[in-house]
């Protein structure tokens, strides 16, 4: 009698969750894919969004916007695509995976260079970097995120990447970075304000670029060709673009882009 | 060939075959100390040695930086006293690979010592062969086989060492970018061709180098 | 050379409490399986720590509970052969001799072993491993080992199980030539009477971890303690048998086992 109870137990554990994902009467789902710079924003306009739109769950899935392009080519299922700086879009978009006309660009952001907020070392300009007491840089892995490809690119304009290169230490995405240097491994590193913002007690920003050295990142967002519920997925861009989303962003730290842009 | 593919090439070796080293003897130890004496809290140190073989690589990882790591409550005396850091350089890598790999060296080599005849020890004792020179004579000769398996097991394990060699070594080119780092670094950039180049490549040196370990480590037993 | 013990042990749930003495002469202790023999030679050779009691070898207190000495195995001067007559796998007959002879140097140490393969007839076997030789010839070598030490007294756990009768004889005639030799106390532990019978100058019956009874092997079969005793002994009905229906003439200490 044991014998039959454990083997029915077993069958039970082994089909139910099989029974119980395929209901309909699920919410609907949506699957976003965004930029790890946009992790806390996003997770509340998710919310605000969900609270809006009943019946919604939004899945996000916060990673360098390079390493999101890359599963989304191997075939990942994603509906929205979020990401910090064209590059990665454009090559979403030539590789025909971006519905077309639902992309725009819905918010701003800048680079800062940040240290431990203990750190006592008397830093005010990006030029100061190649001085001997900053031992370690930590930016983005270049190859996986835009932040450090913006960082690296940058640095470059200003003729400061031959002598930084060697204290470089990549990260492999801007979160990575604040780890850094919250918690003292580095001497600097180079983030996006929003972070620096957000990790405000442990993260003191030193310097920003100075005006028209560079150009901004913008954050272009699109549905992807392969969308489940493409309406809902237009509807949450379009959230995004509104004075709601916009707000979310303003008080992380972005800068907001007039509607409409693409 | 890119010069970078070599260096990851050689770098891994070269951790690997350190942690190696450093695991040997030191496991060695401490699987004696374990198979053979008893004291309190010896249960306590065995799970405790073989906890990073449970744990997630990156926790391990974690760990390292929490303990090693400049701010860390290790790190910082080092860094206050030498200026110098571990976190970045080859050696964190040597470092996260020597824990992994560690319980593999200690488990191994303690179920070899636990397998050698205890009247044989008892036997070197009653003719007056003190501990050290038992241990040395008689329990790691015949515990070789299992030494060697175990040193094997911490050479493969190395190798492949990926979740806390990216934590706590970072993944840096030209410096502590070891094969398994940087085939992550080509695939999630979309470098496949170089991603495959060095899969097939490190692949190959390593299944030569666990036969060629595999075929010395059994001739090295009578 | 005397022997002294008194030995007080538990270990998992058995009790052991004996007391006994050796001259030199070969002491057999002699009891079923379990009964503490083995445990007695530990405890005797430092092997195993006794709750209470001591050891003393002629003077030299080797374990004292009370005075709270403890002299470790290395340096009691025993030598031990264990059961199944343990030899180094890895080492060759040679190997082994030598080991037990870590006392002498180097220079005479080559001597001293060239002289026991002789005295063993071991001659042509020096570069063999244990796994390469017979079962008697492995106890010659375990003899050999433990007596490179020039022990003061020797412990032998079963040294004759498992071997073909004739070798039994052969490693007995050996046994007595060492009492000669080396005038020291030889401990002898076996659960087998015959060899309890051939061997024992004195007897020492273990019963569950007690002293039943101790004396000349011819005492205690004559006057056995207890029934217990006796029933150890019952073998003595088929020893005379055989004596008797070999023809061969029995020595006259076996006429007298027939109780009158």
């Amino acid at each position: 009698m044991r014998k039959k109870l454990y083997f029915l137990c077993l069958l039970l554990s082994i089909f139910l969750p099989l029974i119980g994902g395929g209901c309909s009467t699920r919410k609907k789902e949506l699957i976003v894919s965004a930029a790890a710079s946009l992790k806390d924003s996003f997770e509340e306009i998710g919310k605000a969004f969900e609270r809006e739109n009943k019946g919604t769950k939004v899945l996000f899935n916060f990673a360098g916007s390079g390493f999101l392009r890359v599963q989304i080519e191997g075939g990942a299922v994603v509906d929205v695509f979020a990401s910090a700086g064209e590059k990665d879009i454009d090559l979403l978009e030539k590789k025909g995976l971006i519905k077309r006309g639902t992309r725009r660009d819905f918010a701003e952001n800048e680079i800062v260079l940040i240290s431990p907020a203990r750190s006592k070392l008397d830093l005010h300009s990006f030029s100061q970097l190649s001085q001997p007491v900053v031992k370690y840089i930590a930016i983005a892995d270049p190859k996986l995120a835009p932040v450090g490809q913006y960082s690296k690119e940058f640095l470059e304009k200003q003729n400061l990447w031959k002598d930084v290169e060697k204290k470089i230490i990549p990260a492999g995405d801007v979160k990575g970075v604040l780890d850094y240097v919250a918690r003292g491994e580095v001497d600097v590193g180079i983030v996006y304000r929003t972070d620096a913002l957000i990790f405000s007690k442990a993260v003191k920003i030193l310097a920003v670029p100075p005006r028209g050295s560079y150009t901004p990142p913008r954050y272009p967002i699109a549905v992807m060709k392969n969308c489940r519920e493409p309406a809902l997925a237009e509807e949450f861009i379009l959230f995004v673009s509104s004075p709601t989303g916009q707000g979310i962003l303003k008080k992380y730290g972005f800068r907001t882009v007039a509607l409409g842009n693409g | 060939m890119d010069s970078s593919i070599l260096f990851s090439l050689r770098l891994s070796f070269q951790v690997a075959f350190l942690a190696t080293l450093l695991a040997t003897p030191l496991g060695i130890l401490i699987a004696y100390l374990l198979a053979m004496k008893n004291f309190r809290g010896k249960g306590a140190l065995d799970a405790f040695f073989t906890l990073p073989l449970v744990l997630p690589p990156v926790v391990v990882g974690y760990y390292l930086i929490v303990l090693f790591g400049k701010n860390g409550i290790i790190g910082k005396f080092l860094y206050e006293a030498t200026g110098w850091s571990i976190m970045f350089t080859w050696y964190a890598a040597v470092l996260a690979s020597f824990f992994v790999a560690f319980p593999l060296m200690v488990k191994t080599t303690k179920a070899a010592i636990e397998a050698v005849d205890k009247n044989l020890v008892d036997a070197s004792y009653t003719l007056g062969h003190t501990e050290w020179d038992t241990a040395l004579k008689v329990i790691l000769p015949l515990a070789k086989r299992g030494i060697i398996a175990g040193s094997i097991l911490t050479f493969a394990r190395a190798l492949g060492e990926f979740g806390a060699t990216l934590m706590f070594a970072g993944n840096i080119p030209g410096k502590t970018n070891t094969v398994p780092l940087a085939i992550f670094t080509y695939m999630t950039s979309g470098q496949y061709t170089k991603a495959h180049i060095m899969a097939v490549l490190f692949t190959l040196i390593s299944a030569i180098s666990l036969y060629m370990a595999n075929k010395y480590g059994g001739s090295a037993i009578r | 050379m005397k022997l002294f013990i008194k030995l007080v042990k538990k270990v998992a749930g058995f009790f052991l409490n004996v007391e006994w003495e050796a001259d030199e002469e070969i002491v057999v202790l002699f009891g079923p399986s379990g009964a503490g023999k083995s445990i007695t030679l530990k405890l005797i050779a430092g092997l195993m720590e006794p709750d209470e009691g001591f050891v003393k070898l002629s003077g030299n207190i080797l374990y004292d509970s009370e005075r709270k000495i403890n002299v470790p195995p290395q340096k009691r001067p025993f030598g031990y052969v264990f059961q199944d007559s343990t030899l180094f796998p890895h080492m060759t007959v040679k190997g082994n001799i030598a080991y037990g002879g870590k006392h002498i140097d180097k220079r005479s140490l080559e001597h001293s072993v060239r002289q026991m393969i002789k005295h063993f007839h071991l001659e042509g076997l020096e570069d063999k491993f244990p796994n390469e030789i017979s079962g008697g010839q492995k106890r010659r070598v375990a003899l050999a080992m433990a007596l490179m030490r020039e022990p003061k007294a020797l412990l032998l756990d079963e040294p004759l199980a498992a071997l073909d009768s004739q070798i039994k004889l052969e490693v007995m005639e050996l046994l007595r030539e060492v009492r000669e030799k080396f005038a020291i106390p030889i401990v002898f532990v076996t659960h087998d009477i015959f060899e309890a019978l051939s061997l024992a100058d004195k007897m020492v019956i273990y019963i569950n971890g007690r002293i039943a009874q101790i004396g000349a092997p011819l005492e205690i079969f004559n006057n056995p303690i207890s029934q217990d005793v006796e029933r150890l002994l019952c073998a003595r009905e088929l020893f005379e048998e055989i004596y008797i229906l070999s023809g061969a003439p029995t020595p006259n200490r076996f006429r007298q086992f027939r109780k009158t």
